[in-house]
C-alpha cells in the first residue's frame, strides 16, 4: 500500500505539487490523469524517490519512505521515453536491477523468463537502437519488473506510440499487472485510457489531486467542472438553480430556458449534459438550436450546435441541419453548485 | 510484499562487496557537488589566485591600493597614443583634434593598444576574406573528400603556434621555399619580420574557425524555408539573403568576435615572426615580465584582460545554442561540373588552400628532411643526440617533458572538465555561476596567467610562517590543465546533456548509488565525448607555449614549443632551420595523432 500525505513540491518560484493526498492499494492499477504541467508526473517521481519533497510524506506499508533514496525503494519505473542504456544490450538492461538483488535461481534464468513474459524472446543480444518503439517499451516493462518491485510506476509508457499498437500494449501492460498482483501507478495526459485501464484514478488538475474514483464513478459524478469537462467530453452551461415547484428535484435557469434536473440544487450552479446525453424528439428539458458543423465519427456523428451565444456539443446517430429541438432527461445532467 | 526480506539481502551484498562498494558508497558521500567544489580549489590554486595576484599587482603602489598605476599606463602616449594624451588631458582635447585637422590629418600615433588592435582588426579581416569562400565553398558543393576537408579545418586550431611560426618561414623565408621556387625565375621576396607574414601566419589560424562556425550554421538552415521563399515569389539571390543569410549573421560574427580576441591576444606567431619590432600588447608583457618589470606588466594584463573579456562576453551572446531541431539539408551541388562563378571560386580557393595550409606544413617536412640541399637525417640525429651549445636545450628531454606534461594535464584536466560538465548540465544558480567560472580561462591569456603562476605559485607566498611554493613542472601541467580543460566540459557537456535525465534515475529505481549510476550509465554514454576531450586536452598541452615560456625558467623543464622557440631565436644552433623544422614535424605528428582520436570520435574542436 502506497499513502502520500500531503505532498508538496515546489521548482524555484513554481509550485509542482499543492498537498496531494492519496492511497494506493496492493495490487491496485491507480491511475493520475491530468493535463500537461498538472503534477502528475512530479507525484510518481516522488513516489520513486527521484524528487525532494518540500513537505508531507509518503509511505509504504505503514513504513515512513520520504527520504529514501530511489535504489532504496524497491520500486520498478517505466519512463516516458524508456530510458534504456544505450551502451548495453537487451539483456543487460533487464538484468541490470539483479545484480543489486540478486534473483533465487539464476540471473540467466530470470533475464529469459522476463524477455517470454514481454514477448521479446530472442532479442536480448540486440542494441536498444535497433529495436521498434513497442519493443523498447516492452523492454523498459521487463527490465523494471526484473528486480521483483513492491510498486510498479508507469510514466506515459505508451505515448510514443502509434494509436493501434498503444491500444494492443495498454492490454498487456494491464496482463502482466494483473498476473502479478503489483500495485501500480500509472501516468497519462490521455482520458480515454485512463477511463479504459483504471482499477481507480485521480484527475490531477494544477498541483492539487481533483477528484479520486473508479473510472465509472467520476465520469458519472464528477464533482468539479474541471473533471467534468477534461474526462470525456461535456457541456457545461452556467445557470442558477432553484426549487422544483411542484415536481420531484430543482429547476436550474440558463439564458432564458428551465430544465429539470434531479437532486436539490440552489444559487448559481453549473450544469453538465454529455453529448450522448442529448437527443432529439425529447420529452422534457427542449431547447432549440442551430447546426453550425457535423462530424462523421463513423459509429456516430459528432454536431456542433449553437444556442443563442452558447456552442453545445451532441453525439446523434444522423446529420441534422438547420434548427434542431434538443433535450434530455433530468437524471443524466450534473449539477455543480 | 517482502520489503524485509529484500533489505536484508541488500544488507548482505553490500557486506560482501568490499572495497568497490565502499568506494561508491564515499563517492555517493562526497558527491557531484563535492567534485566540482574540488575542480573549483584546483582552478583557485592555479586560475584565480595567480591571475588575482597579478591584478592586485596593477592595484597597488608600494603596498597600497592605488589607480596610479594603471593611470599612468593609461596616459602613457607608449601604450595608448593620442588616447592617452586625451585621457590626461581632457580639457586640452578639442584643441589637439583642431590642431590636427588643421595640420591636414597627419598619421596619428595609436600607441602599442592601437596597433595591437591594428593588426587583430588586419588578421581578423584576412580571415574573413579566406574563411568566408571557403565556407561558400564546404556549404554550397558536395565533392569527395568534402567531410575530410571539412574536417582538416579543425586542425590548425590545435596546431602548436610556435610550429606554424617555423612552417611559415621555411616557407616564405628569406631562403624558404617560396624564394628557392621564385629564384628559378629570378625574382626575391624579402617578408621576414613583417606585418604580411604576421597576418598570413593569424589567417592560416584562424580562417578556418569563421568556416567552421559559418558552416556548422549553414547546416542548420531548413532548406523547406528556403523552398517557401521561392513559392512565394523570391528570387535564388532574395531567398540567400532574406532566408539563409539572417540566420548565418549570429554565428558569423561569433566568429568574427572570437577571431578578433585570438589575434589580439595572438602570442607566439607575433614573437617568433614579428619580433620584438612588431610587438603587440601580450608580447610587450612577456618581455617586461622577461626583465621583472612585474607591476608595469600587471597593469598592461589588467587593461588586455578587460578588453579581452568584454569581447568574449560578447562572443557568448552570439554563440548558437545546441540542439536545433534536424531540418532538412539545402542540398549541395557537384563540385565537378561546367565552369560556373562559384566553380572557379572553388578553384582559386583551392591554390589559396595549397599555398597558405599545405605550403608552410609540406616546406617544414621538407626542411626537417634535408640539410645542405640533399635529403638527410642529420636534423632528426641532432634531436637525438642530446647536445647543444650554449642554452643547453637538449632536443629529447624537451619531448619527453612534453609527453609528460600532456599525460599530467590530461590526468587533471578530465576529472576537472567532467565535474564541471555535470554540473552545469543541472538547472539552478550553481550551474550558471559554474558556467560563467568556466569560460574565464578561455578569456585571460597565457601569458597573463603564466605570470600569475609565476609570481604567486613558483616564487611562492607566506602563509602562517610557512613558505608555500609549486615548483615549476607541478605549475606546468597546472597551467595545461587549466587551458585544456573547458574542452573537456565542451565535448562532454553536449553529450550529457543528450543523455535523457531518466536515464540515471531508471539506474537509480532499479537499486544503483548516485555513483554507481554515474559509472554504470552515464559515464558509458558521455565516453566518446571524455575521449574526445582527453584527446583535446593533449593537444592543447603539447602545443602551449604561452604559460610554458614563462614557467619554464630552467631548461630542464623545456617542452616542445619552447625549445623550437629557443632554436629559432639561437643562432648558436648554426644557420639551419632543419633542427626546428624537424622538432616541428614531431609537434606536427603528435597534434595529428590527437587530431585523429577526436574525429574518430565526432568531439567538438571549437572553444
Amino acid at each position: 500500500m502506497i499513502e502520500l500525505d500531503g505532498v508538496e513540491k515546489v521548482y524555484g518560484d513554481a509550485t509542482a505539487l499543492r498537498g496531494v493526498d492519496l492511497t494506493v492499494q496492493d495490487g491496485e492499477f491507480f491511475t493520475l490523469v491530468g493535463p500537461s504541467g498538472c503534477g502528475k508526473t512530479t507525484t510518481l517521481r516522488a513516489i520513486a524517490g527521484l524528487e525532494s519533497l518540500d513537505a508531507g510524506t509518503i509511505r509504504f506499508d505503514g513504513a515512513d519512505v520520504t527520504g529514501r533514496p530511489p535504489e532504496d525503494r524497491n520500486v520498478g519505473v517505466v519512463f516516458q521515453e524508456y530510458a534504456l542504456f544505450p551502451t548495453m544490450t537487451v539483456r543487460e538492461n533487464v538484468a541490470y536491477g539483479l545484480q543489486f538483488d540478486p534473483p533465487e535461481g539464476s540471473v540467466e534464468s530470470r533475464v529469459d523468463d522476463l524477455l517470454e513474459l514481454v514477448d521479446l524472446a530472442g532479442l536480448g543480444d540486440r542494441s536498444p537502437s535497433e529495436l521498434s518503439g513497442g519493443q523498447r517499451q516492452r523492454v523498459a516493462l521487463a527490465r523494471a519488473l526484473a528486480p521483483e518491485p513492491d510498486v510498479l510506476l508507469l510514466d506515459e509508457p505508451l505515448s510514443a506510440l502509434d494509436a493501434r499498437l498503444r491500444d494492443r500494449l495498454r492490454l498487456e501492460i494491464k496482463r502482466i499487472q494483473r498476473e502479478l498482483g503489483l500495485a501500480t501507478v500509472y501516468v497519462t495526459h490521455d482520458q480515454a485510457e485512463a477511463l479504459a485501464v483504471s482499477d481507480r484514478l485521480a484527475v490531477v488538475n494544477d498541483g492539487r489531486i481533483e477528484q479520486v474514483g473508479d473510472p465509472e464513478a467520476v465520469y458519472e459524478n464528477p464533482g468539479t467542472r474541471f473533471v467534468a469537462e477534461f474526462l470525456g467530453e461535456n457541456n457545461c452551461l452556467d445557470g442558477r438553480a432553484g426549487a422544483g415547484g411542484e415536481t420531484e428535484g430543482s429547476r436550474v435557469r440558463v439564458g432564458d430556458a428551465t430544465f429539470a434536473v434531479s437532486g436539490e440544487h440552489d444559487g448559481d450552479v453549473t450544469l453538465c449534459v454529455r453529448p450522448e446525453s442529448l437527443y432529439v424528439n425529447a420529452s422534457q428539458n427542449r431547447f432549440v438550436a442551430r447546426v453550425t458543423d457535423v462530424e462523421f465519427l463513423g459509429e456516430a456523428y459528432r454536431v456542433h450546435f449553437d444556442w443563442n451565444g452558447r456552442r453545445v456539443l451532441a453525439r446523434l446517430d444522423h446529420a441534422p441541419e438547420g434548427d434542431v429541438e434538443l433535450g434530455f432527461d433530468p437524471a443524466a445532467a450534473t449539477v455543480l453548485d | 510484499m517482502d520489503r524485509g526480506l529484500g533489505a536484508t539481502r541488500r544488507t548482505a551484498l553490500s557486506r560482501l562487496g568490499g572495497a568497490a562498494e565502499r568506494g561508491y558508497a564515499l563517492a555517493d558521500r562526497i558527491g557531484a557537488h563535492g567534485a566540482f567544489l574540488a575542480t573549483l580549489a584546483v582552478l583557485v590554486v592555479v586560475f584565480y589566485y595567480p591571475v588575482g595576484t597579478v591584478l592586485f599587482t596593477a592595484f597597488t603602489e608600494s603596498g597600497r591600493v592605488s589607480l596610479a598605476p594603471l593611470w599612468a599606463t593609461l596616459t602613457d602616449p607608449f601604450y595608448f597614443g593620442v588616447l592617452a594624451g586625451a585621457l590626461a588631458d581632457p580639457a586640452g582635447a578639442p584643441a589637439a583634434v583642431r590642431g590636427w585637422i588643421d595640420a591636414g590629418f597627419p598619421a596619428v600615433r595609436t600607441g602599442l593598444f592601437g596597433w595591437t588592435a591594428y593588426l587583430a582588426v588586419l588578421g581578423t579581416g584576412a580571415a574573413v576574406l579566406v574563411g568566408l569562400p571557403g565556407a561558400y565553398v564546404l556549404a554550397r558543393y558536395e565533392f569527395p573528400g568534402r567531410e575530410t576537408v571539412r574536417s582538416l579545418t579543425v586542425v590548425p586550431f590545435v596546431l602548436p603556434a610556435i610550429m606554424v611560426a617555423v612552417g611559415f618561414t621555411t616557407m616564405f623565408g628569406t631562403s624558404g621555399a617560396l624564394n628557392d621556387v621564385l629564384g628559378l625565375v629570378g625574382l626575391h621576396v624579402n617578408v621576414a619580420f613583417s606585418v604580411p607574414l604576421v597576418v598570413a601566419a593569424l589567417t592560416f589560424y584562424n580562417a578556418p574557425l569563421v568556416t567552421r562556425f559559418v558552416v556548422a550554421a549553414a547546416d542548420t538552415v531548413d532548406a523547406r524555408a528556403v523552398e517557401t521563399a521561392r513559392t512565394l515569389g523570391a528570387p535564388r539571390w532574395r531567398a540567400f539573403r532574406d532566408v539563409v543569410a539572417p540566420q548565418l549573421l549570429p554565428s558569423f560574427l561569433a566568429a568574427v568576435l572570437l577571431v578578433f580576441v585570438f589575434d589580439f591576444m595572438a602570442f607566439p606567431i607575433v614573437l617568433a615572426l614579428g619580433g620584438l619590432r612588431l610587438a603587440t600588447v601580450e608580447v610587450w608583457i612577456y618581455s617586461l615580465a622577461g626583465d621583472l618589470r612585474l607591476g608595469e606588466a600587471a597593469s598592461l594584463a589588467v587593461l588586455e584582460t578587460a578588453i579581452t573579456l568584454a569581447l568574449t562576453y560578447a562572443y557568448l551572446r552570439y554563440e548558437r545554442t545546441e540542439g536545433a531541431a534536424r531540418a532538412a539539408r539545402i542540398e549541395r551541388v557537384p563540385l565537378v561540373g561546367p565552369p560556373t562563378a562559384g566553380r572557379l571560386l572553388a578553384a582559386g580557393y583551392a591554390l589559396v588552400a595549397l599555398v597558405l595550409y599545405v605550403g608552410p606544413l609540406a616546406s617544414m617536412v621538407l626542411e626537417s628532411l634535408t640539410r645542405g640541399g640533399h635529403l638527410s637525417a642529420a636534423n632528426y640525429a641532432f634531436l637525438l643526440a642530446q647536445q647543444l651549445g650554449t642554452g643547453g636545450t637538449q632536443p629529447t628531454v624537451a619531448v619527453r617533458n612534453s609527453l609528460l606534461f600532456a599525460a599530467g594535464a590530461v590526468a587533471l584536466a578530465v576529472p576537472m572538465g567532467v565535474s564541471i560538465a555535470a554540473i552545469t548540465n543541472r538547472d539552478g544558480r550553481l550551474a550558471r555561476v559554474g558556467g560563467a567560472l568556466l569560460m574565464a580561462p578561455l578569456a585571460v591569456s597565457g601569458v597573463v596567467t603564466g605570470i600569475g603562476l609565476l609570481q604567486a605559485l613558483v616564487f611562492g607566498v607566506d602563509l602562517f610562517g610557512w613558505h608555500l611554493a609549486v615548483t615549476g613542472p607541478v605549475a606546468i601541467v597546472a597551467a595545461h590543465a587549466v587551458g585544456g580543460y573547458p574542452f573537456v566540459v565542451r565535448n562532454v557537456a553536449p553529450l550529457l546533456a543528450r543523455a535523457n535525465r531518466d536515464l540515471a534515475a531508471a539506474a537509480r529505481t532499479l537499486g544503483a548509488g548516485p555513483a554507481r549510476a554515474f559509472r554504470d550509465v552515464t559515464l558509458p554514454f558521455v565516453a566518446p565525448g571524455v575521449v574526445a576531450g582527453a584527446a583535446f586536452a593533449f593537444a592543447i598541452s603539447v602545443g602551449e607555449f604561452n604559460a610554458t615560456i614563462v614557467l619554464a625558467r630552467d631548461p630542464g623543464w623545456y617542452t616542445m614549443p619552447v625549445a623550437l622557440e629557443r632554436y629559432l631565436s639561437n643562432p648558436s644552433v648554426g644557420p639551419y632551420l632543419g633542427p626546428a623544422a624537424a622538432m616541428g614535424t614531431v609537434l606536427l605528428a603528435v597534434t595529428a595523432a590527437s587530431f585523429v582520436v577526436v574525429e574518430r570520435l565526432g568531439g567538438r574542436w571549437e572553444p
